[in-house]
């Protein structure tokens, strides 16, 4: 199955670039045969690449279907400790990502929009497609605009292009902020969203996007209990960005709320069925700056995410880990860009110490891009702490035992149109 | 009068640069449909127009920016100049808006003739082309 899922990638991604090599030949110069007198409103036959010659084509230039899509394929190898994957440690191909999207502007103010994403990432996706995005957006004015369907959820600068290799630098984004294998969870909600960008004067600008609804959660699993049912009752949250006076700089938080409820029966002592009630409320919560200029990009994230556990057995517990990282990242050649990045993860901000309750991470990046539509990253991180270590990748060996210092090297690469 | 020769200096410098961005800042003109009754921008407004922040003129007619390809060397400089970012950012930043199905960027024309002819075929449109187009009847606007 898996063989099969790795050919269909590969099969597609020999489709994309099929797909630029042909957008590239249309692309070739074609003589401008500009015919209209002043005032006129008559098109030239190749005034726009994509047209097909037609001169029609052009006066219908804002009604095409806008069809993108990318195919990534990359490498994993870790020193010390499994990360990501099964066998990071051994080395491992499972670091697949696919997805094609298709927008069409209905008019002026109305569009839809979908994308359908499969990945394969360790024990993660499984090349299953499914639709990564789908909605309906009504601009009603460039302050207030509504979006209904499965949208990508906007926390932080990056999340809503977590998996987007072709939009970034890093091969893996910060993983404190930007959990790779919560990627499911974290990316998109189903609901409704209400977005907008108000100028204000000297000031600067307004961006904001809040929203509400539901996502989706794997099925809980417990051992030794069976799950009767299990429901996200509502996800809500927004994201203030300030577009500042100072061009390129934009700062501003992102906060999300959300409950997961299960219902499970545990046997207990002489075979009695007990009802198992479990609540998981979670409230997470980041701040972000960005600058960017020409091509220098800064940008610095702080987060505390709070994790709560209420069942109808056991006093309630909570969680609050940190979370942080500052990046850089500047385009010295038209094809190379080097990044680098260090993150914080503290799993608990009550410990501290010990191997198991932090993880640090310094990380470095080239980008290598050989055309406008495929592009190669090399990135080594050297890390400090098993705290955002999978204990199940790694036998369930405690993650204090685990090497504290060790190493990771990725190598990835992406055609896109 | 040491002072003085360097004030001359200085004095002498600045219109070096300021001819030299004057020159830069001409290598452009912006133009508009010839019933657009615009006659100035803020180059800010510019740059949220091209990044598609904002989409409708004053009047609420859509806002339709029209690009060079990014091979061009004019694509190059209206995007340092105005956008204050390379094109490569530039493309970056769309990537991110393509694919979390937020926006899908302007047309990028080849030529700059198309340019004209997309912006005299659209009301709402807007687009750069170097001075010495031929306008064919664009109006041009200043960019404050």
């Amino acid at each position: 199955m898996r063989n099969v899922g790795a050919f269909t990638v590969w099969l597609s991604a020999a489709l994309i670039l099929a797909m630029s090599a042909r957008a590239r030949a249309e692309d070739a110069p074609a003589a401008p045969a500009v015919t209209s007198t002043p005032g006129s409103t008559s098109t030239p036959a190749s005034a726009d690449p994509r047209a097909d010659g037609d001169s029609a084509a052009l006066s219908q230039l804002a009604h095409f279907v806008e069809i993108h899509g990318f195919a990534s394929q990359g490498f994993i190898k870790t020193t010390g400790t499994n990360y990501l994957v099964q066998n990071s440690k051994r080395g491992s191909f499972e670091f697949n990502e696919i997805g094609f999207n298709l927008t069409k502007d209905l008019t002026d103010r109305l569009r839809v929009g979908m994308q359908i994403f499969a990945r394969s990432v360790g024990s993660v996706g499984t090349y299953t497609p499914k639709f990564d995005w789908f909605y309906l957006d009504y601009h009603f004015q460039d302050w207030l605009g509504f979006r209904a369907g499965r949208t990508k959820l906007p926390f932080g600068l990056y999340n809503e292009v977590y998996d987007i290799d072709s939009a970034r630098v890093p091969v893996l984004l910060p993983q404190s902020i930007y959990p790779l294998l919560n990627r499911d969870t974290l990316l998109a909600q189903t609901g409704l969203e209400a977005y907008g960008y108000v100028r204000i004067g000297p000031l600067g600008a307004i961006d904001y996007r809040l929203y509400g609804g539901t996502f989706y959660f794997p099925t809980p699993s417990a051992p030794g209990a069976t799950l009767l049912q299990y429901d996200v009752p509502y996800i809500i949250g927004g994201r203030v960005m300030w577009e500042t006076p100072l061009e390129g700089l934009r700062m501003g938080g992102s906060l999300q709320a959300a409950r997961i409820d299960a219902d499970y029966t545990v046997v207990g002592a002489g075979g009695a069925v007990i009802p198992v009630s479990l609540q998981f409320p979670y409230l997470i919560g980041v701040v972000s700056v960005e600058y960017i200029a020409h091509d220098l990009l800064l940008a610095a994230e702080w987060g505390r995410w709070r994790a709560d556990i209420e069942t109808n057995i056991a006093p309630a517990t909570r969680t609050v880990n940190e979370r942080a990282y500052a990046l850089a990242q500047y385009r010295v050649l038209p094809w190379l860009t080097p990044a680098v990045y260090y993150s914080v993860f503290v799993p608990n901000i009550d410990h501290r110490e010990g191997t198991e309750h932090h993880q640090y991470d310094l990380a470095a990046t080239l980008r290598f891009d050989f055309n406008a539509h495929w592009l190669l990253k090399l990135e080594g991180h050297y890390l400090q702490g098993t705290g955002d270590v999978s204990r199940d990748l790694n036998d369930n060996r405690p993650l204090s035992s685990l090497a504290n210092d060790w190493f990771m090297i990725l190598a990835k690469t992406t055609v896109y149109f | 009068m040491r002072a003085l020769r360097l004030l001359a200096l200085c004095t002498v410098a600045s219109a070096l640069v300021g001819a030299a961005w004057a020159d830069t800042r001409t290598d452009f003109v912006v133009i508009v449909h010839p019933a657009n009754t615009v006659t100035s921008v803020e180059r800010r407004f510019l740059a949220d127009a091209f990044l598609k922040k904002i989409t409708r003129w004053s009047d609420d007619v859509a806002l339709r920016p029209v690009d060079l390809d990014p091979a061009s060397p004019l694509r190059e400089r209206f995007s340092e100049q105005v956008l204050s970012r390379s094109v490569s950012a530039v493309k970056s930043y769309w990537q991110q808006l393509i694919f979390s199905g937020r926006g899908i960027p302007p047309p990028e024309l080849r030529e700059e003739d198309a340019v004209v002819a997309y912006v005299l075929s659209h009301p709402g449109a807007i687009g750069y082309v170097s001075v010495k187009t031929n306008l064919q009847g664009a109006r041009t606007v200043v960019i404050k």
